[in-house]
């Protein structure tokens, strides 16, 4: 996994970006706790084999949610999310699934590991890796969907192997494989790149001028 | 560079972030002008060697401009902006400044040979590059900064990922594709990248989701707060 510091400070920015008028301390703790949930799925590597990157990785478990929420905030004559939290708490679950997806799933789908994404109804990993450029001498280069690659994956996409032959290594999990190996090194990554040490730079800045502000404001 | 559109990305997502009511299309565009304009000294390279990356590319300038806009609007009795600007393009210029810094300057300083980090004061280009980690084998480990001990001498080395000068760094760009001190026959190839990797699609991604994020969403609590 991306280290889940880069998830949190992605799910931060978006919570920023996208709460509005439900920005408040409760629900960006809601929207960073909804983009680290995904990598729980390393605990659960040590009994599911190839679980990380895998059981909470896959799509299809937003789409559900995504389609629940939809159902009962939209479709439905009551809302049950509605009528107990109201306009705030709707907000707040269309960001958080957001967040998910999108600052959970994302930097592992475009970082080294890459994530199961149909898990468990097709079993293969993919990244988006490559690079896109316009060049003089060769026009437009594009490497990142790859209609012919090599693998066991079904989407257009570059796949290193599936949950029994690619195994992801964490800190939870030193070798990616089933069971407590206690005493193996762990190593527990913060920031793995300078790209990384600027996201999260920018996460806590953006955080502490946005929570200065409000209460600048309450105080005038 | 990691692209222009790279920057934009990033930037689309923190201006999101930070502007809050003032948020629209217009004060959006004034941003993204703030973050793409020092491109241009891209265009300075072929009159002043080693000029892109450290012309438009340092934390000196940035600091400047926010002493200035800090003094005018704050300090000062009559501020001039003030007086022109509504409060709105005020936030909207902190704003700019603030992404400027982070989406532009900080991102280019973890590419290639960096950005020049301190010019014009001090002509010496900086690359942040680095991993931090704890390790259960080591501790805390981090290799942003790099102190080395000699054992010998016990004198100390503290790398903090400087190179060269405008002098010796080069940043290839579209202006200028390669180093203009090496000469080669072959045709110039120039290449404007769009993403090199994929986290930086990744950051243009973002960027995109944000935006359309914000025009499906609705504006506010409606009656039933």
């Amino acid at each position: 996994m991306a280290p889940t510091l880069v998830n949190a400070a992605v799910g931060v920015l978006l919570a920023a970006a996208l709460l509005g008028a439900a920005f408040d301390r409760r629900a960006v703790v809601i929207v960073v706790a909804a983009a680290v949930l995904p990598d729980l799925d390393a605990v659960a590597s040590l009994v599911v084999p190839g679980a990380t990157n895998a059981l909470f990785h896959t799509l299809w478990l937003p789409l559900v949610a995504g389609v629940v929420l939809y159902w009962d905030t939209t479709l439905r004559d009551a809302s049950w999310l509605r009528d107990r939290a109201g306009w705030y708490g709707v907000r707040v679950a269309w960001v958080a699934l957001a967040a998910f997806v999108v600052a959970g799933v994302g930097p592992e789908l475009f970082g080294r590991e890459g994530v199961n994404l149909l898990y468990p109804l097709h079993d293969a990993y993919y990244h988006v890796r490559g690079r896109l450029v316009f060049s003089t001498q060769e026009g437009i280069v594009q490497t990142f969907v790859a209609l012919s690659a090599e693998g066991p994956g079904i989407l257009p996409l570059q796949s290193p192997g599936t949950t029994a032959s690619y195994a992801i290594p964490t800190w939870v999990n030193p070798d990616g494989r089933p069971g407590l190996s206690l005493g193996a090194e762990r190593e527990l990554y913060l920031v793995r790149s300078g790209w990384q040490a600027v996201v999260v730079a920018s996460a806590a800045a953006v955080i502490a001028v946005r929570f200065g502000w409000s209460q600048t404001e309450v105080s005038e | 560079m990691p692209s222009t559109v790279v920057h934009v990305g990033f930037a689309l997502l923190l201006a999101a972030g930070l502007l809050g009511d003032y948020y629209d299309r217009r004060a959006l565009a004034v941003v993204i002008a703030i973050v793409v304009l020092p491109e241009i000294d891209s265009f300075l390279g072929p009159i002043m060697p080693g000029a892109h990356r450290a012309v438009g590319h340092n934390f000196v300038l940035p600091a400047a401009a926010a002493v200035l806009l800090y003094y005018d609007t704050q300090i000062r009795r009559e501020s001039l902006l003030r007086n022109r600007l509504s409060e709105r393009w005020i936030v909207v210029a902190w704003v700019g400044l603030f992404v400027h810094v982070f989406a532009h300057i900080a991102l280019d300083w973890a590419h290639l040979d960096g950005v020049n980090v301190f010019w014009p004061l001090h002509d010496r280009f900086y690359r942040l590059e680095g991993e931090i980690l704890l390790s259960t084998a080591d501790g805390f480990v981090q290799t942003f900064v790099d102190i080395q001990t000699d054992p010998e001498t016990g004198s100390r080395r503290v790398d903090t990922g400087e190179g060269g000068t405008t002098e010796t760094v080069h940043v290839n760009n579209p202006v200028e594709p390669r180093d203009p001190s090496e000469v080669t026959d072959e045709p110039i190839d120039r290449r404007f990248p769009i993403a090199n990797r994929g986290w930086r699609l990744y950051l243009i991604g973002l960027g995109l989701f944000a935006l359309v994020a914000r025009t499906l969403q609705g504006d506010g609590p409606i009656e039933d707060a």
